[in-house]
C-alpha cells in the first residue's frame, strides 16, 4: 500500500503499524502491518473477531498499551503528519482526551463510581483548557443536555450506578466530546447496550459527526453496525489486515475469502430461510503459533499451495480496494463470493418490512403467511 | 391434531427486591413476568426475544423449574411442572435440560469433560461405569468434539467447543425439551453460526424441541418456528416467524426490528428507522395499563388505563396492544 501512503496530508495515518506483546510463550504480534488513514467527518469501521488486534490497534493510538510487555514492532501512527509514537508522555497527555478521545465498550467500568457524573464530564475541560471548575461543570451540563439526558442539570450531579446503561454510554460521549476531539474511537460503543439502545446511541453519533466533523474509528465485530456507519472499512484477521476499501466495495464485492465467511456466518434476513448457515470451519489461530504464510489459510476453502508460502501483504485490486489473499487478482475465483448466492435470496425482505410502503407489497404477496 | 409439548398458561413470576434489613417484610415485589401464556409443539423451537430484564431468562428457569413460578402452569406432556416434588421433580429432569450463555461459568474448571457431560448419568443412575463412558464418547461425537479429548479440562478448549460440552451435557439424557438460553451470544460470528448449525441438526436427528432465548432478532428468525416477543415482564406478540417479522402488529416489535442495522450499507441507508426515546422503565414501578406506553409513538389515553390483552390478529398471530395492526407505527 506503499504509493497510498506517500501523502501525510490526512488527520490521522497508520503506517504499516506493528505492535507485539512479549510472553513467556514467545512473541505475539497483536498489530501486523495496519494501514489506513481517516480524514475529518468521515467514519471507518474496523471489523474483526475476539483477538484480531482491533482493540490492541486503537489503544495504540492513544498510547494507552502497557510497554512492557508490549512494543511498538514498527511503522508508524501519524497525527496530520506529526508521529504520536515520537512524542513523550507529556505531549501524549496533551493529545489524549483532547485531539483524541475514546468511547469504550463498558461504559460502568470506565466511569468512576466514586466522583459524581457532571464532574468526570467537565475534567477534560479543567485538564486541556484550563477551564475553572465552576466553568468546567457549566459546560458539562451543557454537553449532557447536547447528548440527550433529560435534566442535566440535576443529572449532572448524579453518580454513575444511578444512570441506565445507555444513559451512562451518552454521558460517556459527552466527555469524549468535551474538547472537541478530531479523532473520535469508538471501541464496540454498543455491543453491551439494547438494541433500542443501540439504535439511540449510533444516531446520536452521526449526528454529532455531522455538527462537528468528527472522525470516527468505530470499532465492532457487528457488521450491521459498520454498514450503518462506515465509510470505510478494514477488516482484520488474526492482527493482520485482510481487507480494506470503502463500504461499498467491502459489502457488495467482498474480495478476501474471510470477509467472505464472516458474511455467510450471519443468518439472511430473509422470511423464507431455511438454509443452514454456512459456519468458517475450524478455530481462529493462536498469535503465538501462526501458520506459515497466509493466517487464514487453515480456515480457508479456497487454500491452494502457494498459500503456505511467503508472507501475504495487502494489494491493491481496485481503485481503493485492497486484499491480502493472493487469488483477489483472478475473477474466476470471485466468482465464490457470497454476493453472487442467489440474488434473490439477497432481497433483505426485513429491510424491506422496515419501510412502510415496501411493506405493503410484503403483505400483497404474503398470503400464505400463517 | 397439534401435539403440544410445553403448554404454559398465566406464568407469572414475582421477587422481592430484597434491599435492606426488612425489605422481605416491607414486601416490595417486582413481577418479572406477568401473565404469559404460549404452547410449543412437538419437534419446534419457540424464540423468545426481549431486552434485558424483560423476563425471558426468568420464564426459562420457571419452565425447566430452577425458579417456582409465582402463578400460572407450566405443562410439559400434560403433567404440570410446578407441582412436582421429590422423585417425580428428578424425574422430570430427564426431560427438560438447559444450556447457558456462559459456557465458561457452566463448567467445572476442576473436572475433565468426561466427567462432567457423565454426570447427570450419574446422578439419575444409568448404566454401569462402562456404558457411561460409552455413552459419553457417543455424546462428544455428535457434537462434533473428538471422542478422544475425554480427559481433558475445559480450559483445553475453545468458546465454542465448551458451548458444545454444555450442548453433549444437556443431551445426556435424552430429553424432549431444551431451554438455550442465549447459547451463541458470547460467540464470535464465524462460532456462533457452527453452533446453531448443530442445534438445528440435532434438532432434526433427535426430534428436540427449543425453547431460544435470544436478544438477536437475525438469530431468533433463523432458528425459530414461531417467535415470542417479551417487554418488561408482558408477552407483547407471539407468531410464526413469517408473520411477525413480516408483518409485526405491536408498535414494540415493530420498532425492534427497525432498530437492527442491517449488513448491508445501502438497505441502511435507505430506510427509515424508528428510534424510541428513553429507556425502559424500572421493573419496580412498572406503568399502569400497556407497560410498553411510556415510549410508545402511537399510545394513547387508554393505553394507561387497560391492559392490552394478547389477541388474534392473523392465523397464529398474536399481539397485545390497543392500536394492532400491520406496522401501527406510521413512517415518515
Amino acid at each position: 500500500m506503499a504509493e497510498m501512503m506517500n501523502k501525510s496530508n490526512h488527520l490521522l495515518e497508520l503506517d504499516d503499524f506493528r505492535f507485539f506483546f512479549s510472553t513467556k510463550d514467545g512473541l505475539v504480534k497483536a498489530v501486523d502491518g495496519v494501514s489506513y488513514t481517516l480524514d475529518a467527518g468521515e467514519t471507518i469501521g474496523i471489523v474483526g473477531e475476539s483477538g484480531s488486534g482491533k482493540s490492541v490497534c486503537a489503544m495504540s493510538i492513544m498510547g494507552l498499551n502497557p510497554t512492557p510487555p508490549g512494543q511498538v514492532g514498527g511503522g508508524d501512527i501519524r497525527l496530520n503528519g506529526q508521529s504520536l509514537l515520537s512524542m513523550s508522555e507529556k505531549e501524549l497527555r496533551q493529545i489524549r482526551g483532547n485531539r483524541i478521545a475514546m468511547i469504550f465498550q463498558d461504559p460502568l467500568s470506565s466511569l468512576n463510581p466514586v466522583y459524581r457524573v457532571g464532574k468526570q464530564v467537565g475534567e477534560g475541560l479543567m485538564i486541556h483548557q484550563g477551564a475553572s471548575k465552576k466553568e468546567a461543570l457549566r459546560r458539562a451540563v451543557e454537553l449532557l443536555d447536547m447528548v440527550g439526558i433529560p435534566n442535566p442539570a440535576k443529572r449532572a450531579r448524579d453518580y454513575p450506578h444511578q444512570f441506565s446503561g445507555g444513559m451512562r454510554q451518552r454521558a460517556m460521549i459527552a466527555m469524549a466530546l468535551a474538547c472537541d476531539p478530531e479523532v473520535l474511537i469508538a471501541d464496540e460503543p454498543t455491543t453491551a447496550l439494547d438494541v433500542t439502545i443501540q439504535a439511540q446511541i449510533l444516531e446520536l453519533m452521526q449526528k454529532m459527526q455531522q455538527e462537528r466533523g468528527t472522525a470516527i474509528i468505530m470499532i465492532t465485530h457487528d457488521l450491521g453496525v459498520v454498514a450503518d456507519m462506515a465509510d470505510r472499512i478494514l477488516v482484520m484477521y488474526a492482527g493482520k489486515p485482510v481487507e480494506y476499501g470503502t463500504a461499498d466495495q467491502v459489502f457488495y464485492r467482498p474480495l478476501h475469502p474471510y470477509t467472505w465467511g464472516l458474511m455467510r456466518s450471519i443468518p439472511k434476513r430473509t422470511l423464507d430461510d431455511d438454509q443452514p448457515l454456512t459456519p468458517i470451519k475450524g478455530n481462529p489461530p493462536s498469535l503465538i503459533d501462526l501458520p506459515k504464510g497466509c493466517a487464514f489459510s487453515e480456515r480457508c476453502p479456497y487454500l491452494r499451495p502457494q498459500c503456505r508460502h511467503g508472507r501475504l501483504r495487502m494489494q491493491q485490486v481496485d481503485e481503493g480496494h485492497y486484499s491480502a489473499c493472493l487469488q483477489s487478482f483472478e475473477s474466476s475465483f470471485l466468482l465464490n463470493s457470497p454476493r453472487h448466492d442467489s440474488e434473490a435470496a439477497g432481497a433483505d425482505a426485513l429491510g424491506a418490512v422496515a419501510n412502510g410502503g415496501a411493506a405493503q407489497g410484503f403483505a400483497q404477496r404474503g398470503g400464505t403467511d400463517g | 391434531m397439534v401435539d403440544v409439548l410445553l403448554h404454559v398458561e398465566h406464568l407469572s413470576k414475582d421477587f422481592t427486591a430484597a434491599n435492606g434489613l426488612f425489605a422481605s417484610r416491607l414486601g416490595t415485589k417486582v413481577s418479572a413476568v406477568k401473565d404469559v401464556s404460549f404452547d410449543i409443539e412437538r419437534g419446534q423451537t419457540l424464540g423468545l426475544v426481549g431486552e434485558s430484564g424483560s423476563g425471558k431468562s426468568t420464564i426459562g428457569r420457571c419452565v425447566i423449574r430452577l425458579l417456582n413460578p409465582s402463578a400460572g402452569t407450566v405443562e410439559l406432556n400434560g403433567v404440570n411442572v410446578a407441582l412436582l416434588k421429590g422423585r417425580e421433580l428428578k424425574d422430570f429432569r430427564k426431560q427438560a435440560q438447559i444450556v447457558f450463555q456462559d459456557p465458561q461459568a457452566s463448567l467445572n474448571p476442576r473436572r475433565t469433560i468426561g466427567e462432567l457431560v457423565r454426570e447427570p448419568l450419574v446422578i439419575h443412575r444409568i448404566g454401569s461405569k462402562a456404558e457411561q463412558i460409552e455413552r459419553v464418547q457417543e455424546l462428544l461425537a455428535i457434537v462434533g468434539l473428538n471422542p478422544e479429548h475425554i480427559n481433558r479440562y475445559p480450559h483445553e478448549f475453545s468458546g465454542g467447543q465448551r458451548q458444545r460440552i454444555g450442548i453433549a451435557r444437556a443431551l445426556a439424557l435424552r430429553p424432549q425439551l431444551i431451554i438455550c438460553d442465549e447459547p451463541v451470544s458470547a460467540l464470535d460470528v464465524s462460532i456462533q453460526a457452527q453452533v446453531l448449525n448443530l442445534l438445528k441438526s440435532l434438532q432434526d436427528d433427535l426430534g428436540l424441541t427449543y425453547l431460544f432465548i435470544a436478544h438477536d432478532l437475525g438469530v431468533v428468525q433463523h432458528i425459530s418456528d414461531q417467535v415470542a416477543v417479551m417487554y418488561l415482564g408482558s408477552l407483547v406478540e407471539l407468531g410464526q416467524v413469517g408473520s411477525l417479522y413480516g408483518r409485526p402488529h405491536h408498535p414494540y416489535t415493530q420498532s425492534l426490528l427497525s432498530a437492527i442495522p442491517i449488513p448491508d450499507p445501502k438497505e441502511q441507508r435507505s430506510r427509515s428507522r424508528i428510534i424510541l426515546p428513553g429507556d425502559p422503565p424500572s421493573p419496580l414501578d412498572p406503568p399502569s395499563g400497556c407497560r410498553f406506553r411510556t415510549r410508545c409513538p402511537i399510545a394513547e389515553d387508554i393505553c394507561a388505563k387497560e391492559v392490552p390483552q394478547l389477541v388474534f390478529v392473523a392465523p397464529q398471530h398474536f399481539c397485545a396492544c390497543h392500536f394492532a395492526a400491520p406496522n401501527p407505527i406510521p413512517l415518515a
